[in-house]
């Protein structure tokens, strides 16, 4: 029998043996990672919804009556040019009365024709690297430098209140998602010593023979990689079948992409090997 | 040394209750020779196989293995040595978990010999320890002799050089103490140099064998 077969052998003898300590070992980790997959989708939809808000956020560039139109054309090329700017939509003073029309319900301007004093302006877009404070704060000091431009409003508090709760959100979710993974490993290696200890025997006799700590761990660490990476899958698999039964019509759920999974497939996997090395590290000693 | 397998120096133990073992114990041991000590329970007799595995460390003198120096061994030192011994009874037992085929076969298994190499080996050992019938069974449903066959038949697969043999009467009765002893014979004939350690006199002459008595923590 070859080193590696043997390893094979005893690690499926382990799990053939004790399959109640296996099947519950498996079935916590599922729980586990199921919570954790939950908390993953959430914050990735919660992140979407956040960003899908965050992409409707508009500056809005006032110029100053005295600016002639050539001028106007200048400080769009301007602002155009600013590393950030996504679009630029120039508002005559028609364009603004018209939607002051459309949101006070009536023209109010009436007979003023000629005397609009509504100011000419220019909404443009952030590209979504850029929506953020300290982002928007930048593009919205350099534009006011240019010469002709009289105010600029965006709506800074929302964003700042949404960049704290994005960040409230990943922070929480750190921890808690380091809680749960502490878990799983706590889970694993332990229900990993249970089947371990009555062979704390057999243990001290290979290595009595000369066999190293690593042969002897091996089938454990293989085990536990097995366990974990199943449990794992387990998982994402009850994740995704309650994605496919709930539907939510104000915001999309979003999954993690197939690359993302396997990642965490054979990240568990990992954990599930370390759970196993710390489950038999007594015996080793 | 030139061909001494064993070289133990003024060797003093402590146990772990705070008690002075042996003071000044000295061994050699050259190879294809072999040796019997006999001592009295509580003589240390398991302290002896346990210094030579590594599982026992003196608090002075010096130990000389296979020609290294054992004094304050790495892991890979102490499973290097193991490898080349052979051990039965005393802290040496049978893996539970493993049938008496896989018992034999695990010295070779460790050393990642060839499997035909393995097989040829165990099928071998097997028939000349007339344990073939047992060969898929696991150790809890064996006898007390036929524990004891496997165990020198695994300290034979791998050609040790040394076997431990601590205790070998233990729990046998003459007759199969003097079966268990052909054995021993036939491995110390092959050119394998055994350490016997026992509580009484062996019931019949090994080849090429010095007699020790372990009195007052010393080798005499």
């Amino acid at each position: 029998m070859t080193q590696a077969r043997f390893v094979l052998r005893e690690s499926a003898k382990t799990l053939y043996r004790h399959p109640t300590i296996a099947l519950g070992s498996v079935l916590s980790l599922t729980l586990i990672f199921l919570l954790f997959m939950i908390f993953w989708v959430a914050a990735l939809s919660t992140d979407r919804f956040y960003t899908d808000m965050l992409r409707q956020v508009q500056m809005e560039v006032f110029i100053a009556e005295s600016v002639t139109d050539s001028g106007l054309v200048r400080i769009a090329s301007a602002v155009r040019s600013i590393d950030g700017v996504d679009s630029l939509r120039q508002v005559s003073k028609e364009d603004a009365r018209q939607e002051l029309a459309r949101l006070v319900g009536l023209d109010l301007l009436v007979g003023y024709d000629t005397l609009n004093p509504l100011p000419r302006s220019m909404i443009l877009t952030v590209k979504q690297p850029s929506l953020t404070v300290a982002e928007m704060m930048r593009i919205e000091q350099t534009i006011s430098v240019i010469p002709g431009v009289e105010d600029i409003l965006y709506s800074r508090d929302w964003l700042v209140k949404a960049e704290q709760t994005r960040s409230a959100i990943s922070t929480v979710g750190f921890a808690i998602g380091l809680l749960i993974l502490l878990t799983a490993v706590i889970t694993s290696s332990n229900s990993i010593r249970l089947m371990t200890r009555a062979r704390g025997f057999g243990f001290h006799q290979m290595m009595l023979l000369g066999a190293g700590r690593f042969f002897v761990a091996a089938p454990f660490l293989l085990e536990g990689f097995v366990i974990a990476g199943i449990s794992a899958l387990f998982g994402w698999l009850a994740t995704w079948y309650g994605h496919t039964r709930v539907e939510f019509t104000q915001f999309p759920i979003v999954l993690p992409t197939a690359k993302y999974i396997l990642l965490f497939c054979l990240s568990a996997a990992m954990l599930g090997a370390i759970s196993g090395l710390l489950g038999v590290r007594k015996l080793l000693r | 040394m030139q061909g001494t397998l064993v070289h133990l120096s003024d060797i003093q133990i402590r146990t772990k209750r705070g008690e002075e073992l042996f003071s000044g114990l000295n061994f050699t041991l050259l190879a294809e020779r072999s040796a019997v000590i006999i001592g009295g329970a509580g003589s240390g007799k398991t302290t002896i196989t346990e210094l030579l595995i590594g599982m026992q460390r003196p608090i002075s003198g010096t130990i000389e293995l296979f020609g290294e120096q054992f004094q304050q061994p790495s892991r890979r030192q102490i499973r290097r040595i193991r490898r080349k011994i052979g051990g039965v009874g005393g802290p040496f037992g049978l893996v539970p978990s493993l049938t008496v085929a896989e018992n034999i076969q695990m010295p070779l298994i460790i050393a990642g010999e060839r499997i035909e190499h393995q097989k040829e080996r165990m099928l071998k050992l097997l028939g000349e320890f007339s344990l073939l019938n047992h060969a898929v069974q696991y150790p809890a449903s064996l006898t007390r002799v036929e524990h004891m066959l496997v165990q020198i038949a695994r300290a034979s697969i791998a050609y040790q050089p040394l076997m431990i043999i601590d205790e070998p009467s233990a729990g046998l009765d003459s007759r199969t103490y003097a079966r268990v002893f052909d054995h021993l014979i036939q491995a110390s004939r092959s050119g394998r140099s055994l350490i016997i350690l026992t509580s009484e006199k062996p019931p019949m002459e090994i080849p090429n064998c010095d007699h020790y008595t372990i009195e007052k923590g010393m080798l005499v």
